[in-house]
């Protein structure tokens, strides 16, 4: 029993100074785990990624989230879907993605952007949901993509959750230099 | 050492440190920072972000016509003096025949809006004679209207210019390229229904009051309709003209850039709807640089001698393709943006030779201020300096003299960092949710006339320098 304990706080205290806690957002059974960014290295650093399960998120549900410093509509933000498709980092999932509808508008950590709803085309032909979230705050930006089997507005649904939850709004300010 | 020591030993230190970044800030009354390179003139060009300077033998005349970025927060319309009123920012014209006393003529307003949402960044002059149903007598100024429009204005007097005709409904605009012999054009632009900021519309102006459009050209998954993965934004295309046959085309800014080559005839003349099948027909070949820079300018030099090559009984010569990036973020917040040789002599594999960048630590440039890294080059192909020397603008490095003869081994050999005035206008980055401003020279754009004398404009509002090439630079470009 004391050893069960020993084991418990120090995997709790690792894992707060490793800065991979465990995600409780405002659902209850969402549990978000922190995972490895899983792409390759590109034009921007690494952000950071998220799993929640099945039984929690009601599907396997990855999200991944990184600023984007350095963007060119300064003035205009992120005025359309079009922007959505080129910036939100669907791309990195799979470059084969078919909007569902147009976007709309969404506001993460009290910056302004659009969010848009995918069907991802994947070698399985079983059907694969995305989103891509894009906000900006002046000449930068944070982009979100999240993708799950299954319906889209799911996995929408688990990601908006993990952005508006207070750990993941701190650490994008802190990130976005908005605090 | 003791503990007090040690703290002593740590506080010099850092005042040393600190006091060494600090001397190296731009003041206001301290001299340019200069190397084979000497200030002939300046204007301060009503204290407006500059973009591309174009320079233009008119007549007896030397006329320089100067893109401007949108207004600051501060001042979104600063005023003109000839006028009397505020002003959007757009373009400034101004007889530059005395260097040593260059003329304010005119400011033409552009569109109204801030930094990049306003002004009118881009400038191109063709003479009538030259084009091939152009007035005789006119000389015709092809410019960006902010975002959202290409114009085209008769500045046969320069103090006096009229608007011809626009080229409306964009949505983005940018470094446009204008063949003067044939009025074929290759316009930045942002058409609505395509899924990218910035692509090519390509357009006869031979008749510069009667725009044909020819086609729209961009990349597989920017075209209307395309789904998936959205290629890069173009930054700005260079024709070669009819004798060469090849465009060169620079995607990206600062990320995920390459350059592009296209053969013109089949640009032109090749199958116009664009589907993806169509937008592959002209391409000859890209070259992808690292996903870290991005090319802003891509300058061809077609058969170069290079002499290290002259007994070797192949590849003599080599077609170069001088690739600039673009640095966007103040203070090193990016990558290092900077400059890179590309051999093309085989189109479909081209490969980049050579690279070149300021030392940063020769200025401490990543604490000066603003952005450090490089933007643009002169795009002139006059022979006083085309395949021998080229010019960077690199910020808050300010202008770099490149001997380009080698271009396997670029090597510089002169600047000229202008100094600051009161309407330098200061720089910032976040800190803690704060912004911390400096004040630094932000050389944005260069070009260089017939005579030799070089351009740089900067984007803080200091205005046009004229500079001179003196000593070992001067010797290498052949001038007296």
């Amino acid at each position: 029993m004391r050893a069960w304990l020993v084991v418990a706080i120090a995997a709790l205290v690792l894992g707060a100074l490793a800065g991979v806690p465990a995600y409780e957002a405002s659902t209850p059974h969402a549990i978000w785990q922190e995972i490895a960014w899983p792409f390759a290295r590109d034009g921007w650093p690494a952000g950071r990624a998220f799993r929640c399960n099945a039984a929690a998120c009601g599907g396997d549900i990855e999200v991944y989230i990184r600023p984007k410093l350095g963007f060119c509509n300064c003035a205009t933000g992120v005025a359309d879907d079009d922007e959505v498709d080129r910036v939100a980092d669907v791309d990195l999932i799979s470059p084969h993605f078919v909007p569902l509808q147009a976007g709309k508008a969404v506001r993460v950590a009290d910056m302004p952007g659009r969010i848009r709803a995918y069907e991802l085309k994947t070698g399985d032909g079983a059907p694969h949901g995305a989103i891509g979230i894009a906000v900006s705050h002046r000449c930068d930006l944070l982009v979100a993509a999240a993708q799950g089997r299954g319906d889209a507005a799911v996995v929408q649904r688990a990601a908006l959750e993990l952005l508006a939850s207070a750990e993941t709004a701190r650490w994008v300010k802190l990130a976005m230099n908005t605090q | 050492m003791k503990g007090g020591g040690k703290l002593a030993l740590c506080v010099a230190i850092a005042f040393l440190g600190g006091a060494g970044a600090y001397a190296e800030q731009q003041k206001i009354g301290a001299p340019p920072e200069a190397s084979n390179m000497r200030l002939v003139g300046t204007n301060d060009l009503q204290a407006r972000s500059a973009y591309q300077p174009t320079i233009h033998h008119q007549g007896d005349r030397w006329i320089a016509y100067i893109g401007h970025h949108g207004g600051t927060d501060e001042i979104p319309d600063p005023v003109n003096p000839m006028t009397g009123k505020p002003e959007p920012n757009g373009t400034s014209i101004v007889d530059v025949t005395d260097p040593a006393h260059p003329k304010y003529l005119r400011h033409i307003p552009g569109q109204e809006g801030k930094y990049e949402s306003g002004g009118g960044q881009m400038v191109r002059i063709c003479d009538g004679k030259d084009l091939p149903k152009g007035d005789r007598n006119a000389v015709y100024m092809l410019r960006t209207f902010g975002s959202e429009a290409h114009e085209i204005w008769n500045v046969a007097d320069p103090a006096n210019p009229a608007l011809i005709t626009r080229i409306g409904g964009l949505k983005d605009t940018h470094k446009s390229w204008w063949e003067c012999d044939t009025g074929i054009a290759f316009l930045v632009s942002g058409a609505p229904d395509w899924r990218t900021r910035r692509m090519t519309q390509i357009y006869d102006l031979s008749d510069p009051a009667h725009p044909a459009k020819i086609r729209d050209f961009g990349l597989p998954g920017q075209e209307p309709g395309s789904t998936g993965a959205v290629p890069t934004e173009l930054h700005g295309p260079i024709s070669t003209g009819p004798s060469g046959n090849r465009v060169y085309l620079g995607y990206g800014t600062n990320k995920g850039g390459f350059l592009q080559i296209v053969d013109r005839e089949k640009l032109l003349n090749g199958p116009k709807e664009p589907i993806a099948v169509n937008l592959r027909y002209p391409e000859i070949s890209r070259m992808p640089l690292s996903a870290l820079n991005g090319a802003h300018t891509t300058f061809p030099m077609p058969g170069m001698p290079v002499a290290e090559f002259a007994h070797d009984k192949d590849g003599k010569t080599r077609d170069i393709v001088m690739i600039v990036d673009e640095a966007i973020l103040n203070e090193c917040g990016e990558a290092r943006q900077m400059v890179w040789f590309a051999d093309v002599t085989t189109e479909t594999r081209p490969m980049m030779i050579s690279s070149y960048t300021v030392p940063e630590a020769s200025g401490s440039f990543c604490e000066r201020g603003g952005r450090f890294g490089s933007h643009s080059s002169n795009e002139s192909m006059a022979p006083v300096y085309y395949k021998k020397m080229a010019f960077i603008a690199f910020f808050n490095a300010g202008v770099r003299a490149l001997d380009i003869r080698d271009p396997y081994h670029p090597r510089e050999v002169g600047y000229f960092i202008p100094s600051i005035t009161p309407a330098t206008d200061k720089r910032c980055v976040p800190i803690e949710g704060k912004d911390r401003c400096k004040v630094a020279i932000q050389t944005n754009n260069v070009e260089t006339d017939d005579r030799g004398y070089i351009y740089a404009v900067d984007r803080a509002n200091t205005g046009l320098h004229i500079l001179e090439l003196t000593g070992e630079a001067r010797a290498i470009a052949g001038l007296p």
